[in-house]
């Protein structure tokens, strides 16, 4: 790993203290995001905000089970996101999925098609482990290892191949938008 | 059973049903299939105004698919689950989008699922899944896990995990 | 060169002052709901990490819009009177229509760029900002009116003086400042008035395309226009006094507004019209009837 020059480490620490998550959510999970935003667990003392936008969010958390529809528009709504972005994959769904592992439309590995940083095991994970994942977020990207928006550009041919090889084609052909 | 539950078991003597009772306020009624599309007429007319849901069944080893259009009565609160069979091999069935014009949307998702054709109904776009090219999923001889395998790369575990569970409780010796 | 001095230290107090309140805002906003709260220089990191991401542009009206916005929020705060005529960058240039004009460039570079964005969130944002503005400015204008009228002047630094002498407009027309408070709070955006930014129905508005550097600018652009908006009330109805007074004033309004803001629902765009336009707009009308027949405290 190359050596980081001051003003990426400044840059690195701010963006570690100020994570604005995309508010978009695929699967139960979502249940566990407004405890942990609201008065119980607080993660806005962390500087974790919600965003409505992918434009100016940092963060994308993808919240469990992913059909291969979803998966469309995760890709394009994490292109769409601006760098340095990092992704949080809940729950075991995501990791190898879960107990969709045999579904005709659920895909099982998420780091195949978007790079992730943090994978939370659980089903689902509570907003401690919510929280706990978001400490170690910051924690990767304060010593500059959470890299994953560099990755997805090195290795674009590769993550697009995946991408091609499971869903055929990532254009959205929707027939209530076109 | 409700009121009118009985009121329309009544009425459908003439379709000469097999009625089944589910529970207290439901009921099972399986016609032959060329009687279904009058007797849903029929059940329209006296309170059944509400199609919940068309869905169906793959009955696989007696080669048919079984149609089920479940009717709900806002009167008193009864449900009624019309029941038919067709042919798997053949699967062809009649529109119901004139009584209820929101059943070209559930037939769409049928055909979809299960691959049965609707007459009168042309508009079989997809409607849920997006660029399929196998066989309807839904059918009982279509391996999901098959598909899964070929399709969405799973991840491979240096660890095998439950043999070492067995180990740890004991089962075989390690 | 002493109102450079002063107009640069205008925007010196702007940029640290107001964007640590509104940091303050968030941490009020939260004790209110039982939570603990960012620390108060969130939104300095906000900023500046925003200014360190790598954004994406929608062609040249998109940025000169955020220019011309940022450009316009810091031209009317470098004239701005903190307080007194000691603290006036540019005494003969503080007049109140070449604020609001200066003011009025700032918002209209915004929807320009945010239109050229070409997001449909943006465009409903928009409308909704300048439906917004045409509720809240009539009855703060009649407001204005009245207070000009009464004091023969459009000068701020002239109307602190006058009330120095006068009693604080506070007192002297209290229909007119709760009419101007309550179209303050529309200024802000504060919550019962956050129709053009509704992070839940239209995508934070305005703003759904502004990604990275561009959104740190538009945060710096919201810092500087709180700074006139709330200037501009402590200037005209709490009758300035010396810097430090003139900003435990802001501080006060500022919390005022944000515990209203924290407690309240937001309206629909056609309820804020109809709210505007109707209780406000009557006291205003009452307040400038008051004031043309004398009868002011």
């Amino acid at each position: 790993m190359k050596e980081r020059t001051m003003w990426e480490q400044i840059a690195d620490s701010l963006r570690s203290r100020s994570l604005w998550m995309l508010h978009y959510c695929t699967g139960c999970g979502a249940m566990e995001l407004p405890p942990t935003m609201t008065a119980r667990f607080d993660m806005e003392r962390f500087g974790v905000a919600p965003m409505a936008t992918p434009r100016q969010a940092d963060i994308m958390l993808i919240t469990g089970y992913l059909n291969t529809k979803t998966l469309r528009r995760v890709i394009y709504t994490y292109e769409q996101m601006a760098d340095p972005k990092y992704v949080i994959g809940f729950g075991s769904c995501t990791i190898n999925g879960g107990i969709y592992f045999d579904s005709y439309s659920t895909i099982n590995r998420l780091d195949y098609y978007i790079p992730v940083d943090v994978y939370i095991a659980g089903c689902m994970p509570r907003p401690e482990a919510i929280l706990e994942a978001f400490n170690y977020l910051m924690e990767k990207i304060r010593k500059g290892e959470a890299d994953g928006w560099k990755r997805y550009k090195e290795n674009y041919e590769w993550y697009k191949q995946n991408q091609i090889r499971s869903l055929g084609e990532v254009y959205v052909h929707d027939e209530f938008h076109e | 059973m409700t009121n009118s539950m009985s009121k329309a078991v009544e009425v459908l003597k003439s379709f000469n049903p097999f009625v089944e009772e589910i529970d207290d306020r439901e009921i099972k009624i399986s016609l032959s299939n060329d009687k279904v599309i009058s007797a849903l007429d029929v059940l329209k007319s006296i309170g059944f105004s509400h199609l919940s849901l068309i869905t169906c069944v793959d009955w696989i080893d007696d080669n048919q698919f079984e149609l089920v259009y479940i009717l709900f009565n806002w009167e008193d609160g009864g449900k009624i689950l019309v029941s038919t069979r067709i042919d798997r091999s053949n699967p062809k069935f009649i529109t119901v989008k004139e009584l209820w014009p929101v059943a070209r949307f559930y037939e769409r998702e049928i055909h979809e699922f299960f691959g049965i054709e609707f007459e009168g109904n042309d508009d079989m776009r997809p409607l849920f899944l997006e660029l399929w090219d196998e066989k309807p999923p839904m059918r009982k001889d279509f391996d999901p896990s098959k598909y899964s395998k070929e399709k969405f790369p799973d991840r491979k575990y240096e660890k095998d995990v439950i043999k070492e569970a067995k180990i740890f409780r004991g089962e075989i010796n390690g | 060169m002493t109102a450079v001095y002063k107009a640069i230290l205008n925007l010196v107090i702007a940029f640290f002052f107001v964007i640590s309140l509104e940091g303050i805002a968030r941490k009020i906003t939260a004790r209110i709901q039982r939570r603990i709260g960012p620390p108060w220089y969130q939104n300095f990191i906000d900023i500046f990490k925003a200014l360190s991401k790598h954004p994406f542009s929608n062609g040249w009206i998109f940025d000169f819009g955020v220019l011309m916005a940022l450009g316009g929020a810091i031209a009317t705060a470098a004239i701005i009177p903190m307080g007194s005529t000691f603290w006036t960058p540019f005494p003969n240039t503080d007049n109140f229509f070449v604020i609001m004009y200066l003011f009025a460039v700032g918002s209209l570079g915004m929807a320009m760029g945010m239109v050229g964005s070409g997001s449909p969130w943006s465009a409903i944002g928009v409308s909704r900002a300048l439906t917004q503005m045409l509720g809240y400015e009539l009855p703060y204008l009649v407001v204005m009116s009245s207070v000009m009228y009464m004091y023969k002047t459009s000068s701020i630094h002239l109307l602190i003086e006058k009330q120095a002498t006068n009693g604080w407009n506070l007192y002297v027309m209290p229909i007119g400042a709760i009419v101007a408070f309550i179209s303050l709070i529309g200024m802000l955006g504060k919550k019962p008035f956050d129709i053009a930014v509704a992070p839940a129905e239209i995508a934070s508005g305005p703003m759904a395309e502004l990604s990275g550097k561009y959104m740190g600018l538009l945060q710096i652009m919201h810092a500087f226009s709180i700074f006139v908006e709330v200037g501009l009330f402590v200037d005209l109805f709490l009758g300035g006094g010396s810097l430090g007074w003139f900003l435990v004033k802001f501080i006060v309004v500022w919390v005022l507004a944000t515990l209203i803001s924290s407690v309240l629902p937001r309206f629909r765009i056609e309820q804020m019209l109809k709210f505007y336009w109707g209780v406000p707009l009557g006291l205003a009308f009452l307040n400038a009837l008051f004031v043309l027949l004398g009868w002011t405290f």
